[in-house]
């Protein structure tokens, strides 16, 4: 799941201070699960900026709403009628759906409300931990199901860097080194072979953005053809 | 913690509580007792008093305190403490001097002051003896310096002294001077394990546990660093989870523990400050500076408890405990009687709590054919349907007597709410909770057909279940009720601005009217109860809850896993006081396969389970052939039951003379102890360790107690018990006394430098460094028994099949480790012995009669009411993000896997409302506090122009 952190209060209030009357949009499906911008992130938010207004004597107009998902342009779609009574978006979607929803009304200042951080697993309530840096070059068959690329500092693919120390990564001895893991997994499964393979590295120069197009589908104006 | 039991216990309708009163006699035989009762006269009328306190206020004459032991004041009328039950004020005679204020103060005229004394008479079936006990009074302990320096109390005094509601409003300060103290000694065992100075032999079982507890709340109360020292012989804490307390205390909040017992203390002269004298681990005297010395007093039955006992003809042993025997825990010698609590020996809360369940096991049990015969009976009108109705509120402002009417004007709120929209009805009542005004209320709800009800009083935690039983007595739903606190939250705080207090009255009511407004009726779901139990587990605890349940009339199921029943029983021989356990075992067999109402299924395996309580269904498969069954049942009794640890430590397994204190009770039992020379036993093998952090609770009662089998077989055998501390408690204590006269060697060793232990051909050499010495000691054995904790029975699949929650350690976890020990957090559902911790079998089966008791109450009724406060999900816009799942303290919300979508099952649900708080996508409502009836009261606060 995408994860996401509300920006810090200042912050959202410095992107508003020119807008008298903006509109927040929430967005159902991750940032709702991961807590950062749900129906109830919005309602809270939106109680915080219009007390924090009020006492700066420059009241704000909020409206709210929260989409399905702001990263499908159907449910983007629902905002039309409403968009033109506000001076501005503002987003609590990741930055994904901020792009879109940006992308979908290029009239109107779209705001960000959160700072996404990533693609994280749900440890406990409101705890989440990275998993994937989305590389698209994904290695875990070789390497115990652990990523390199995310959990070793240096997002080594073949092996540990000088800096591991007994199991401990050299930037936080909290910090378990990704490839130390990646042996002691392998070897209790017995394929410890399966690290002498060699993965070539990233091609990151090319870092346009990615699409993504599943087996069988085909970008709309392709389909015709 | 004690006051809503208290507020239960006062409102239950099948409780008639005489206060005041002592018995005097009782005649007769079970069934039918006769009981003379002496009623004090009280001098307050306790069914007038309202408990307003106007009469303590003018009392002009200062009394001590006996409630905060001495340490401050209270008048001639006067009221214990502010939530006892009844809650009525009496007059201490002893120092009213019939002055007639209070007389004069009192609007509900409820000041007689010509009572007297009065004999009455009632008629029961059972009688319990629950008389409990005092803390010792250390006066005649002249070294301690009681009573001669001011800062020495007593651990109770230090109690009251923590307390918010004590005499220094829970400040930490010393008596002597009221300052903060620096430095604070417990000093543990005053009045226990000392037969020389006082007499009573046995360990008081709870001082180790209260004392850990002081020390930590008075750090937390201290404004400085607060320097804690508990000086004792043996640290006791062995209840559940008790010895992570103690290790919290010792490793992370830094109290001190010394191995002492205490020479003298004296006083610094001047300074108020004590010298405390003892010999340390070496034996060299040391002195210590202290601000204060807390004497952790032991428990003791008070004399005229003994004495009443005597005079029903109950047997006493020789510290005056109750005397009862092993396998029957609550009974007393005289047929019909019962008892609990530290009447019958010194127990925490906890076992008390235990005790007291199979104690009213016991005494229903023996009247089951009139169960339910001597009930009120309460008839319910048939629900007026106010739906299409436009609200039609009345509201009800209540003085209080002066409580709320000497500050706030209440004739002026009274006006002010009828002024209020949807306000068809206002009135304002002396006492709104009196009886007269009830049968007032329900007369105008009908007179002026109100469709919701307003009081402006108290607080609902108290009063609002008697509002609303109001509600019902007159067709009115009872959720149609909302109360506004304008006495605790307003003129007891505001007493000093009448004005101030009167707008802000005016501000709640105006709330509170609002909300009523928007209250709709909810419907509570009447489940009927399958008046049928199962029973899981069928060792000691499962079989005595079984035959528990079936003497009282309730039809049972009892599930074996063995193709026999006995459990982990079958391997014991004789208790420490020499109860034979497999005659015992064998009685219980016999008596549960001949109970018409048992039926015990062997080699049982639960495959599936649904329901809720009152109406379950598990799945079984029982015997060889797997042969499927499902059995619909009201509740479940838990008793899986523990095992003796296999040890890895001391090379058991290894060298077959390292045996477990089971094996070598076998041995002694197969083969006597005339052929060694010396065996060494080591405690807290697998406990007390990193892995298993709790204490075992019975593995130092089996060591002494085959000690002594030891020496009564072979007096010149030697024996050795390596111990970290010895946790004899109770009458146990006795035993250890009786092993250390017949010369067993107790040598205590550091969990840090635990002892060696090497195997050689003709013996094993066991090295512990002793710390009197300071030196290692070797010692030549021929046998050594490892006192093995105790494990959990292997409960992964009934855990995850049935969803009861364990500890990390295996146990099941209880509603709540003090007050509901029996109880598990899903309601119809009980635990009983080892499954819930370790313990000994007269504690298993009191424990075991005790959730036969808790399962009776529940069976006993034909229906239950659900709440209709309860949580339900949107299921369409739900995002099942889990957040519900994982947040909800009592594991309500689920994820129906076939479905697809989270349920809330509003049987389960408790209403807490954390879900509603949590969901991010507000898809979780919680009627009763739908988001509009919460959000409208904060409107109402902020719409300014009305007032």
């Amino acid at each position: 799941m995408i994860v996401a952190k509300r920006k810090p209060f200042d912050e959202i209030m410095e992107l508003l201070q020119d807008y008298k009357k903006v509109l927040t949009v929430g967005c159902g499906t991750c940032v709702a699960v991961c807590l950062a911008g749900g129906e109830k992130e919005v309602a809270v938010l939106n109680s915080e900026l219009d007390m924090a207004r009020k006492l700066a004597d420059n009241p704000i107009e909020l409206g709210s709403t929260t989409l399905e998902r702001q990263c499908d342009r159907e449910y983007l779609d629902e905002l039309a009628s409403k968009v033109d009574e506000y001076d501005a978006l503002l987003s609590m979607a990741c930055g994904v759906g901020i792009q879109f929803l940006a992308e979908r009304y290029p009239e109107k200042p779209v705001l960000p409300a959160v700072d996404t951080s990533g693609l994280a697993v749900n440890q406990s309530v409101g705890f989440y931990e990275e998993r994937c840096r989305s590389c698209q070059q994904c290695v875990l068959g070789w390497t115990g199901g652990i990523c390199p690329v995310t959990m070793c500092a240096k997002g080594l693919y073949n092996g540990p860097c000088g800096g591991t120390n007994l199991g401990s990564c050299e930037i936080d001895p909290e910090q378990p080194c990704a490839w130390y893991m990646i042996h002691e997994r392998l070897a209790k499964q017995g394929r410890i072979d399966n690290i002498k393979n060699i993965c070539s590295a990233v091609g990151w120069k090319d870092t346009v953005p990615r699409t993504l197009i599943q087996p069988g589908y085909k970008k709309p104006e392709e389909e015709g053809a | 913690m004690i006051s809503p039991k208290l507020v239960e216990v006062g409102r239950h309708t099948n409780i008639e509580l005489i206060t005041c009163s002592e018995v005097k006699d009782v005649e007769g035989d079970p069934g039918n007792f006769a009981v003379t009762l002496s009623n004090h006269p009280r001098y307050i009328d306790p069914v007038k008093c309202t408990g307003c306190g106007e009469c303590a206020r003018h009392c002009p004459v200062t009394a001590v305190n006996g409630y905060n032991l001495k340490l401050d004041d209270r008048r001639a009328t006067y009221i214990e403490y502010a939530q006892a039950v009844p809650l009525a004020f009496s007059i201490d005679t002893d120092t009213c001097i019939g002055c007639g204020l209070c007389e004069n103060m009192c609007i509900a005229k409820a000041v007689e002051y010509d009572d007297t004394e009065r004999e009455t008479r009632l008629t029961v079936g059972s009688v319990v003896m629950a008389a409990g006990s005092r803390g010792f009074d250390p006066s005649g302990l002249d070294y301690l310096g009681y009573g001669r320096y001011p800062n020495v109390v007593t651990s109770e005094e230090f109690e009251r002294i923590l307390s918010a509601s004590g005499p220094y409003f829970g400040h930490l300060m010393r008596p002597l001077d009221r300052e903060e103290p620096k430095r604070i000694a417990w000093l543990q065992c005053v009045g226990s394990r000392d037969k020389n100075r006082c007499g009573n032999g046995y360990c008081s079982s709870v001082c180790c546990m209260y004392a850990v507890k002081e020390a930590m709340i008075a750090k937390e109360h201290a404004h400085g660093d607060l320097d804690c020292v508990v000086f004792n012989m043996d640290m006791r804490t062995f209840g559940k989870d008790y010895e992570l307390y103690y290790n919290r205390a010792k490793d992370k909040d830094g109290v001190t523990f010394l191995k002492a017992r205490i020479h003298s203390v004296t006083e610094v002269p001047d300074r108020g400050d004590l010298i405390v004298k003892y010999a340390d681990d070496t034996g060299r005297m040391q002195e210590e500076i202290f601000s204060m010395v807390v004497l952790s007093i032991g428990l003791q039955v008070q004399p005229d408890a003994a004495e009443l006992a005597q005079r029903l003809g109950i047997e006493l042993n020789e510290y005056n405990f109750v005397k009862t025997d092993t396998f029957a825990p609550v009974t007393t010698s005289r047929p019909g009687f019962y008892t609990c609590g530290v009447l019958q020996g010194p127990k925490d809360i906890p076992g008390s709590i235990t005790e007291a369940s199979a104690a009213a096991w016991a005494a229903g049990a023996d009247l089951v054919e009139g169960r339910g015969t001597d009930i009120p009976k309460i008839e319910v009108p048939e629900q007026r349907d106010v739906t299409q109705e436009e609200p039609r509120i009345g509201v009800f402002v209540c003085n209080c007597g002066i409580n709320i009417g000497g500050i706030v004007d209440v004739p002026a709120v009274r006006e002010y709410a009828a002024t209020l929209p949807g306000v068809a009805f206002s009135d304002d009542n002396l006492f709104t909770c009196s009886q007269d005004t009830q049968d007032k209320i329900k007369d105008v709800i009908t007179e002026h057909r109100l469709n919701r009800v307003v009081v402006a009083s108290c607080s609902p935690k108290t009063h609002a279940a008697m509002f609303m039983e109001t509600l019902e007595a007159c067709g009115l739903n009872k959720y149609l009720f909302e109360m506004a606190n304008i006495r605790n939250q307003n003129s007891w705080i505001h007493s000093a601005d009448s004005d101030v207090a009167t707008q802000k009255a005016k501000d709640l009511v105006r709330m509170s009217v609002a909300r009523a407004a928007r209250l709709r009726t909810l419907n509570e779901k009447v489940v009927p109860i399958n008046k049928k139990a199962l029973v899981i587990g069928g060792g000691i605890a499962g079989m005595n809850a079984a035959i528990g349940l079936g003497d009282q009339g309730f039809e049972t199921v009892l599930l074996e896993r063995e193709s026999e029943l006995g459990g982990f029983a079958r391997n014991l021989h004789h208790t420490i006081e020499g109860g034979d356990i497999q005659a015992y075992v064998n009685e219980t067999v016999d008596k549960v396969n001949a109970h018409d109402k048992v039926e015990v299924i062997t080699k049982a395996r639960i495959t599936g389970a649904e329901g809720f309580k009152g109406s379950f269904s598990t799945e079984i498969e029982m015997g060889e052939a797997k042969e499927k069954r499902a059995i619909d049942h009201g509740v479940i009794l838990v008793a899986t039951g523990a095992n003796e640890y296999q040890p890895t430590e001391f090379l058991y397994g290894e060298d077959d003379r390292v045996v477990t204190q089971v094996e070598l009770t076998d041995r002694l039992h197969d083969k006597g102890a005339s052929d060694l020379d010396a065996v060494v036993m080591i405690q807290c093998v697998g406990s007390r360790n990193e892995e298993h952090e709790n204490c075992s609770r019975i593995c130092c009662q089996s060591a002494v107690k085959n000690a002594l089998e030891i020496k009564k077989q072979s007096p010149d055998t030697q024996v050795f018990v390596l111990y970290r501390d010895i946790r004899t408690y109770g009458l146990l204590e006795d035993y250890y006394t009786e092993a250390r006269e017949k010369g067993v060697i107790f040598i205590r060793f550091d969990k840090d430098t635990p002892p060696r232990v090497t195997a050689e051909a003709d013996a094993l050499r066991v090295t512990v460094k002793d710390h009197i010495l300071q030196q290692d000691v070797e010692i030549r054995t021929d046998l050594l028994a490892l006192s093995a904790g105790l494990r959990a029975a292997d409960t992964d699949d009934v855990s995850s099949i049935m969803k009861f929650n364990r500890n990390p350690e295996g146990y099941f976890i209880e509603a709540h480790v003090k007050l509901r020990p029996v109880d598990m957090p899903s309601e119809g559902v009980f635990l009983c012995g080892t499954a819930h911790g370790p313990k000994l079998i007269t504690e298993t089966i009191a424990q075991a009669q005790a959730a036969a008791s808790r399962a009776t109450t529940f069976l006993a009724k034909d229906a239950i009411k659900l709440s209709a406060i309860t949580a339900k999900v949107d299921t369409e816009h739900c995002v099942k993000c889990l957040t519900c799942v994982r947040s909800c303290p009592f594991g309500v919300p689920q994820f129906n896997t076939e479905k697809m979508e989270i349920e809330i099952n509003e049987a389960l649900c408790h209403g807490c409302g954390v879900c509603t708080a949590v969901c991010p996508r507000q898809v979780i409502g919680l009627s009763f506090y739908e988001d509009d009836q919460l959000m409208c009261k904060i409107d109402a606060l902020l719409d300014a122009e009305v007032v």
